[in-house]
């Protein structure tokens, strides 16, 4: 299965213009956005979220727990991909084929889920560059930081599930949809990858009883380490409240920095993710601390060693 | 006995949260039908407690009638701090004793203080 992976979350809220102000404020740019009805909150690369009120008729219905995550919209590569989803899941649950051309149906825990060709970009953007002797990534003249940078999230990376019946929705995403496991946290559960992306993972599922199914977080990918250290701390300067970090996991190696938000669910910033294809061997550890991140920071006020001798004493 | 705000500075339906010294967490203040109540801001989801606005004193969800953890959604009544929604089902959060003086001020109880 060509999926790629998320091109869109679906969310319907209890408060429109709180996720305005978050959302704008985590860096991406609002379209069609009223404060009555929400709107599209989109990346660089087209890629993003859908906010509306928990009331909007137009929405799927929503998952019992009252978590506010309605709908996965995944992008697959092409025509002849669609088919393929259709006809795979077609054999055992109402696929709809909706007028906008996409597909519309549930996975087996209830989740909504649409396929759609992917409506993304190709983006043409330099990664961030690092010097180091042996190997100078950036050139002469080039600099590496300044204060203000821009720090746009760049693309959907991947959303995290509270799963209820972990195994058959792990089934459900390898052998119905095709995704690989990377790497799995023993008795949490699996980060999966999708075939038509190289990313270590757009899903992450985490075993839960029934009364949390929903969204654990969502993130999106940032040019660099230096990009999220900054847009974090620009976050932080404005009043929002981090979750956890700045830090970088162990599987998948990417960056994070986590905040809690108004959709209900942390919005983490992520960057450096590893890229994986098939002769990966998955990777297991029992989820803990120790095997969640190689190191964690906390933000702090700048501060500068100063107030020593004065001049000519 | 610590002096967290005047109730002047807290409208009716509004929450704050306040740093306590002493207290690893903040302590919020939610005012509602006239009364006050005080939880720790101190999410029982995991181990440890989380703190639980998404930005400085936004502790309440969309219609302003649950403290609400912005982490994954959890829901708690206003006035027992019982999870009503979400991760922390069962669990509650916990209270905060507060008086207010007659010159109006809200003021932490002398038991949480020893705490
Ligand atoms: S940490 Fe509060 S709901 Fe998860």
């Amino acid at each position: 299965m060509q999926i790629i992976g998320p091109d869109s979350l679906v969310f319907g809220v209890d408060d429109v213009p709180a996720c305005h102000e978050f959302l704008t404020a985590y860096g991406l740019d609002a379209h069609d956005y009223t404060p009555e009805k929400g709107g599209h909150f989109l990346s660089l690369d087209g890629t993003g979220l859908e906010i509306r009120r928990r009331d909007d008729p137009s929405l799927p219905p929503a998952l019992k727990t009252g978590n506010m995550l309605r709908m996965q919209v995944l992008g697959v590569v092409d025509q002849a991909a669609m088919e393929a989803v259709a006809a795979e899941l077609g054999k055992d649950r109402q696929v709809l084929r909706l007028a906008d051309g996409s597909l519309r149906t549930q996975d087996d825990q209830g989740f909504e889920l649409s396929f759609r060709v992917t409506t993304r970009r190709p983006l043409d953007l330099p990664a961030e560059k690092v010097n180091a002797p042996g190997d100078f990534g950036r050139k002469p003249n080039q600099i590496g930081v300044w204060q203000d940078m821009p720090t746009k999230p760049r693309t959907l990376s991947h959303v995290v599930l509270f799963v209820p019946d972990i195994e058959p929705a792990v089934a459900f995403y390898r052998d119905r949809l095709g995704f690989r496991i990377t790497d799995t946290f023993t008795g949490t559960g699996p980060f999966l990858r999708p075939q038509a992306n190289a990313d270590h993972h757009t899903h992450f599922f985490i075993r839960t009883p029934p009364y949390m199914q929903g969204c654990e977080h969502l993130a999106f990918h940032m040019g660099g380490p230096t990009e999220l250290m900054l847009a974090g701390s620009k976050m932080i300067k404005a009043g929002y409240e981090s979750f956890w970090g700045p830090g970088r996991h162990k599987f998948g190696s990417n960056w994070f920095w986590y905040f809690k938000s108004p959709l209900g669910c942390n919005v983490e910033f992520d960057a450096d993710m590893d890229t994986h294809d098939d002769d990966w061997v998955p990777r297991e550890a029992p989820m803990g601390a120790e095997a969640a991140q190689a190191f964690l920071f906390q933000h702090r006020d700048k501060w500068a060693p100063s107030g020593g001798p004065k001049p000519g004493h | 006995m610590t002096r967290l705000c005047d109730l002047d500075d807290l409208p009716e339906g509004g929450a704050r949260g306040f740093e306590v010294p002493g207290l690893a967490c903040k302590v919020i203040v939610v005012r509602r039908g006239g009364r006050v109540h005080g939880w720790r801001d101190f999410c029982p989801h995991y181990k440890g407690g989380t703190p639980m606005a998404w930005k400085r004193d936004a502790y309440l969800n969309g219609a302003g009638d649950h403290i609400a953890c912005h982490a994954h959604g959890a829901w708690f009544d206003i006035e027992t701090g019982a999870c009503v929604q979400g991760p922390c089902l069962g669990k509650r959060l916990i209270r905060v004793p507060l008086t207010v003086d007659e010159a109006g001020a809200v003021r932490l109880r002398q038991r949480e203080e020893r705490t």
